[in-house]
């Protein structure tokens, strides 16, 4: 399934390669395949209820955008340094999440994502050049062996991207399909009965935490460095919810659910765009009839088609 | 400097009483049902929406008929949300997740309908009081003393709710064991009904409150929500003494830190003293695991 969908993702610009604004919408279905993914990852597989994935985003922009500018380092190094040091905050993050339960650990996710604003735009932010509440107006662009991708000609862009995109969900999907992956259904079902079998939960909570916020940090330095400029605007409400739109068209759990939510999602929400102000209300809308309708996501839907056409019925395991 | 520190006292007594009420609304849907709301804070503004749209209407001149007229449709707004929308999840494993999604559906909805039907700009409620104590340069409006009587009564009012009457004791029937209270013929699903719409009343009625003091907007949900969420997690999750005793030491905390440092600083200190108590009690302050 993620092979097919990344085949069609991969001909794409054949088709909309010249027009400069669908290749745009194309590169942040990308970006934002993989920051869903990896929401999807902690929420869907490891049953973590974490509320900071925009906030990581936004950490690893801004470390991205500050390490490139402020020290010199060339781009494609610098988005792996914000991955690193955003690695190390969702280590943090996930140190007091360990001991804690259900919506305890949503709120403390959440609380980094409210602290954040005022952090970036107050007197700690400005010190480290956040830029405050004006925010960075003029990143650098990435280079690579010498060749500098710009706006103008998004195609090559869109294909770095695509490559970033595919390895970070091909390093998703290996990590559901071992052991780990394993290990995280087994805590997810029952944690007292997986750490009687010598699975350790400290191990494997902090390793996904680790692993989801080094690639959306480092995903966030990308983003810093394709659009050029970024304010405190992303903690807003909107970028949360499309990610969560994302995921609930995906499914939560669904693996390459995600990626494909992640494509009819910005689309759909591009094409309400006419709407103006009804826009958010006929997303939220759509949250709340799809969460009852479709409650596995489309992924969901599939499965659940092809096995009503073989005939089979899968028993209801608890 | 003296006045200064009791008109800070003053003001976190006050604010700490109207969080007490909807921390206590927030702690009882989740010890109840185990189901969180992202919606609470747009059920806030909700309340403020309706009591100024019944001040619009000509025979409403007192705040007496607007709390009237306002509690049975915020009770009914609530019964209706957790019957379409809570409800049908219930039956799925992974429905805590789905409640959250879900809920921050309809969070989006409401405060984008908010801003479409009302506009951006902030609206004010009239003073349900005038005057003040007044003694040399201390000040203290009859409003405030009026909010923080009133929000205490609600409390002690759903107090005895809780106590006294049968669907009171079903609530904490159903609180303390789901399975036992359906055994002995409690209608579990109506429980759950009921809690919701209770809390979406005292929300609303909080935002009834301190609308007058602080204006309706849109967005100013978000602000409520988060504090009623620290301030339910640090007293305990479900315990509603323990919400409380958290309630009016954040609305302390909330007036010193902002009194001395600004406000920018307040929400930084009161994570930082949650994430503290957390480290320390996962459980919060009064708080059982369950």
């Amino acid at each position: 399934m993620l092979v097919g969908i990344w085949a069609i993702v991969a001909v794409l610009p054949l088709f909309f390669g010249g027009t400069d604004f669908i290749m745009h919408i194309l590169i942040m279905c990308l970006i934002w395949s993989v920051v869903a993914s990896c929401w999807d990852l902690i929420m869907g597989f490891a049953g973590i209820f974490s509320f900071g994935q925009v906030a990581f985003f936004v950490i690893g922009s801004y470390t991205s955008a500050i390490v490139s500018a402020g020290f010199g380092v060339p781009p494609i190094f610098a988005v792996f340094i914000a991955g690193g040091f955003t690695a190390l905050v969702g280590i943090l993050v996930g140190l007091p999440c360990l001991k804690l339960k259900g919506a305890y650990i949503a709120l403390v996710t959440f609380a980094v994502h409210m602290i954040l604003e005022p952090v970036l735009k107050g007197d700690i932010g400005q010190a480290i050049g956040t830029g405050g509440t004006r925010g960075l107006l003029s990143i650098d662009p990435m280079t690579l062996f010498g060749y500098t991708f710009t706006t103008a000609s998004p195609i090559p862009y869109f294909y770095l991207f695509f490559l970033v995109a595919v390895a970070c969900s091909v390093i998703i999907l290996l990590v559901i399909r071992s052991h780990w992956g394993t290990a995280f259904l087994a805590l997810k079902d029952s944690q007292e009965f997986a750490t009687c079998l010598g699975v350790s939960a400290f191990k494997y909570k902090l390793m996904v935490f680790a692993l989801t916020s080094f690639l959306t940090g480092m995903m966030g330095g990308f983003y810093a460095h394709y659009v050029g400029m970024l304010s405190t605007r992303m903690l807003g409400i909107d970028l949360f919810v499309t990610l969560m739109v994302i995921l609930v068209i995906g499914g939560v759990g669904k693996f390459p659910g995600a990626i494909l939510g992640a494509f009819i999602t910005i689309a759909i929400n591009e094409l309400l765009s006419p709407l103006g102000p009804f826009r958010p209300i006929t997303m939220g809308a759509l949250v709340v009839i799809l969460v009852l309708l479709l409650p596995d996501g489309i992924v969901g839907l599939i499965q659940k088609l092809s096995r009503g056409s073989r005939g089979r019925l899968s028993p209801k395991v608890h | 400097m003296i006045f200064e520190i009791a008109d800070v006292i003053i003001s976190g007594l006050i604010n700490g009483s109207v969080y007490a009420l909807m921390a206590v609304g927030l702690t009882l849907i989740y010890g109840v049902s185990r189901a969180f709301n992202f919606a609470y804070g747009s059920f806030y503004s909700l309340g403020g929406y309706i009591a100024f749209l019944l001040f619009g209407l000509s025979f409403i001149n007192s705040y007496f008929l607007v709390f009237l007229l306002a509690a049975p449709i915020l009770l009914l707004f609530g019964f209706f949300v957790e019957k379409a929308l809570v409800a049908p999840l219930r039956k799925r494993d992974d429905w805590e997740i789905k409640v959250m999604m879900i809920t921050l559906g309809l969070a989006l909805l409401l405060d984008n309908a908010y801003q479409v039907i009302f506009g951006a700009r902030m609206k004010s409620l009239p003073p349900f009081l005038g005057g003040a104590f007044e003694a040399g340069d201390f000040y203290l409006s009859h409003q405030d003393v009026g909010i923080f009587f009133l929000s205490i009564g609600g409390i002690l009012v759903f107090r005895w709710f809780l106590n006294n009457t049968r669907t009171g004791m079903s609530v904490r029937a159903v609180a303390q064991n789901p399975a036992g209270a359906q055994i002995v013929g409690i209608p579990k699903e109506f429980v759950f009904a009921a809690t919701f719409a209770i809390s979406t009343v005292m929300v609303g009625m909080g935002g009834i409150l301190l609308a007058q003091k602080y204006f309706i907007t849109p967005m100013g949900g978000w602000d409520i929500l988060v504090k009623a969420w620290v301030i339910t997690a640090f007293g305990g999750m479900g315990s509603i003494r323990g919400g409380l005793y958290a309630a009016f030491i954040v609305g302390m905390l909330e007036a010193f830190v902002g009194w001395y440092f600004g406000m920018t600083w307040t929400l930084i200190v009161l994570f930082a003293v949650l994430l503290t108590t957390l480290a320390v009690r996962p459980q919060g302050l009064m708080g059982k695991w369950g």
